[in-house]
């Protein structure tokens, strides 16, 4: 069993009050006990954090603040994801990396494996490995195991026992979890939307931080009654005649909110996220009957992320999406250096033009000095559309 | 009569157009300086002041990289909309825009006008006006002199994309013994073979229009036709498309 961190950094005296507050939150839980475990992936399954009775935080970084710190080791020519997450690990200035008992990555893509190497020489790290395809048997057996090795790092580590049962039970939740966040970012397929892109990318953004399942679950609930009551009211926080977009690509929330900004600026409106943020995690609910390690394992293979070859998941979603939220346009957002998607931008770029469907692609990093760019570049789509 | 000003506020100059419902009344351009209001003030009065209108005679649309920073602008649009409007009233028919301008250069698909598509360049100097001023003064030239250079016909190889790199490669060629008509070839083919990069990423279609600041240089029209096997027209008046574009938008509503 390891030795759980209950200590703040040598450095918090040095921190902000807002960084200070969210290091104490953390504390508090660890001081009453509980474990945390740090996740970077949807491909992540929860499921087994949460039957262990643990909590679950998203490392995912989303500023600038410790590129810096990072390059000293990694590449400049990375993408700012993962050179974000490593400086705040090596830097100690995010509470949910620090406190983290045992953090768990993928083999997604190869700037993650790899920085996930140098993340296990200071923390304590289990890489799982991603199968790339999701259809052959070899693939769908090698992520289940991969899951029970998973199942038996974690029992390990905290010294748990993880049950069938409890694991039905967090099955049963997660789903509870994804058709609320559903339910939610499906309020914006009426016409006009009853909020902005923004609004509510920051609500989907905002909950995986939330740390007690009931108080997450009755958060989300207040959100959609009250979104759903101001429009009942009469609020309309959008124009009707607003072009509707979709955004898809890397995942979003911090700095990068600044690409739903430039296209909500332009006189457009963001009604849905096919990304991870959005709906790639919660459009589809994991099976509940029969053998949980294996519907775990099924449900997170079928995530259509760029790192599948083939990726036929992400355009039936994108399609679907397109379809439901009467979309008028699709911007891609790619972080800088990331290969996959920027690949695939292509293809998606292609298969949106033969729907007829006007797409954008739009690159960036954490930074802010390309907000002029993106504005033009975003302007000019609207006023295309 | 009412009368319309399309300013486009780039990062190197500053173009004004006026116009009524049926001509072009007025046209000036300068360089943007160090501050884009003060210059979009200056070709508003020079403008307003020559055919004798008051300001609310006068319905203003900025556009351009400084159209933000235009105060007294009645309505703001991008440069890719103005440049698509700009380039079917200079060249009725166009159905592909080119323009190459002081710190980005971009390819439009357009059809009666209206964008179907565009690329821009990245965050990057490369392929831009800017690096061809910072060439020519490296060669100690001003852009006439260049343009004498470039009538030599005479070219190299440059092989850096990278403007900084390029400055440095630059003074190499030149002190390995290049004549400044060979540089001047060498840094024009990489301005467009960066366009017709970006050009390839859509469907270029003829008619094809060069528009922006160096629209007079004939080697880079000749050099871009032959990139992409299709003729390129241009004109001098094509470095006013988007301001012209943006006096058009003003018309409409």
């Amino acid at each position: 069993m390891i030795k759980m961190k209950t200590e703040l950094p040598e450095i918090f005296e040095g921190f902000a009050d807002a960084r200070q507050q969210g290091f104490l939150a953390m504390k508090e839980l660890k001081d009453n006990g509980k474990g945390v475990v740090g996740q970077f992936c949807t491909y992540t399954p929860q499921e087994i954090f949460m039957a262990a009775d643990l909590v679950t935080v998203s490392l995912c970084s989303t500023s600038d603040e410790t590129i810096k710190d990072a390059e000293k080791v990694l590449p400049a020519n990375l993408c700012p994801l993962i050179k974000s997450s490593y400086g705040f690990a090596i830097t100690d200035k995010c509470p949910y990396m620090y406190f983290s008992d045992l953090i768990v990555g993928e083999t997604t893509c190869d700037g993650k494996k790899k920085m996930y190497e140098l993340l296990g020489e200071t923390k304590n790290v289990h890489i799982l490995e991603l199968p790339h395809k999701q259809d052959t048997p070899e693939a769908k057996a090698l992520w289940r195991a991969e899951i029970v090795r998973l199942k038996e790092r974690v029992e390990k580590d905290f010294g748990v026992e993880i049950t069938d049962e409890k694991l039905r039970d967090a099955i049963h939740k997660r789903n509870i979890e994804r058709r609320l966040l559903k339910e939610f970012y499906e309020l914006s397929t009426m016409t006009p939307p009853p909020m902005t892109g923004l609004k509510q990318l920051q609500v989907l953004f905002g909950s995986q931080f939330k740390f007690d399942w009931n108080d997450k679950v009755k958060e989300i609930r207040d959100a959609i009654d009250s979104v759903r009551t101001a429009y009942e009211d009469g609020e309309r926080p959008v124009s009707e005649d607003a072009p509707r977009i979709l955004v898809t690509g890397c995942p979003m929330g911090g700095v990068t909110e600044k690409v739903v900004k430039v296209i909500e600026d332009a006189g457009a409106v963001v009604v849905a996220y096919e990304n991870c943020t959005g709906a790639k995690q919660m459009d589809r609910q994991c099976k509940e009957e029969g053998d949980p390690i294996t519907n775990i394992a099924d449900h997170y293979l079928q995530i259509g992320c760029s790192v599948m070859t083939p990726n036929p998941n992400r355009i039936e979603l994108l399609d679907r999406l397109c379809e439901q939220f009467q979309v008028d346009g699709v911007v891609e957002m790619t972080l800088q250096a990331c290969h996959t998607y920027a690949i695939e931008a292509y293809s998606i770029q292609r298969h949106l033009h033969e729907k007829n469907i006007p797409y954008l692609q739009l690159e960036t990093d954490y930074g802010t000095a390309d907000i002029g760019q993106l504005s033009t570049r975003a302007g000019a789509f609207v006023e295309m559309i | 009569m009412k009368v319309y000003l399309g300013i486009d506020c780039g990062s190197a100059t500053c173009k004004g157009i006026l116009m009524s419902e049926d001509e072009i009344i007025g046209q000036s351009i300068r360089p943007t300086g160090w501050s884009p209001q003060m210059t979009a003030q200056e070709i508003f009065d020079e403008l307003t002041g020559q055919a004798g209108l008051q300001r609310e005679e006068v319905k203003v649309t900025a556009t351009g990289y400084g159209r933000v920073s235009i105060p007294f602008a009645d309505r703001r649009v991008t440069e890719i909309t103005c440049h698509g409007l700009g380039a079917q009233f200079i060249l009725p028919g166009v159905r592909t825009v080119i323009d190459i301008g002081g710190q980005d250069s971009k390819a439009i698909s357009v059809r009666d006008g209206k964008v179907l598509g565009f690329q821009m360049n990245d965050k990057c100097a490369a392929g831009t006006g800017r690096f061809l001023e910072m060439s020519a003064h490296r060669m100690g030239l001003d852009m006439d002199g260049f343009s004498k250079c470039l009538k030599a016909g005479k070219s190299c190889d440059l092989s850096s994309m990278c403007a900084v790199f390029a400055d440095s490669e630059i003074v190499s060629l030149l002190a390995s013994g290049k004549t400044r008509e060979e540089v001047a070839g060498g840094v024009i083919n990489s301005v467009a073979a960066k366009a017709a990069a970006l050009a390839g990423k859509i469907e270029v279609k003829p008619p094809v229009l060069l528009t922006g600041g160096l629209c007079e240089l004939e080697s880079l029209k000749v050099i871009l036709a032959e990139k992409l096997e299709t003729e390129v027209k241009s004109d001098p008046f094509c470095r006013y498309a988007g301001a012209a574009g943006a006096a058009l938008i003003g018309m409409r509503r």
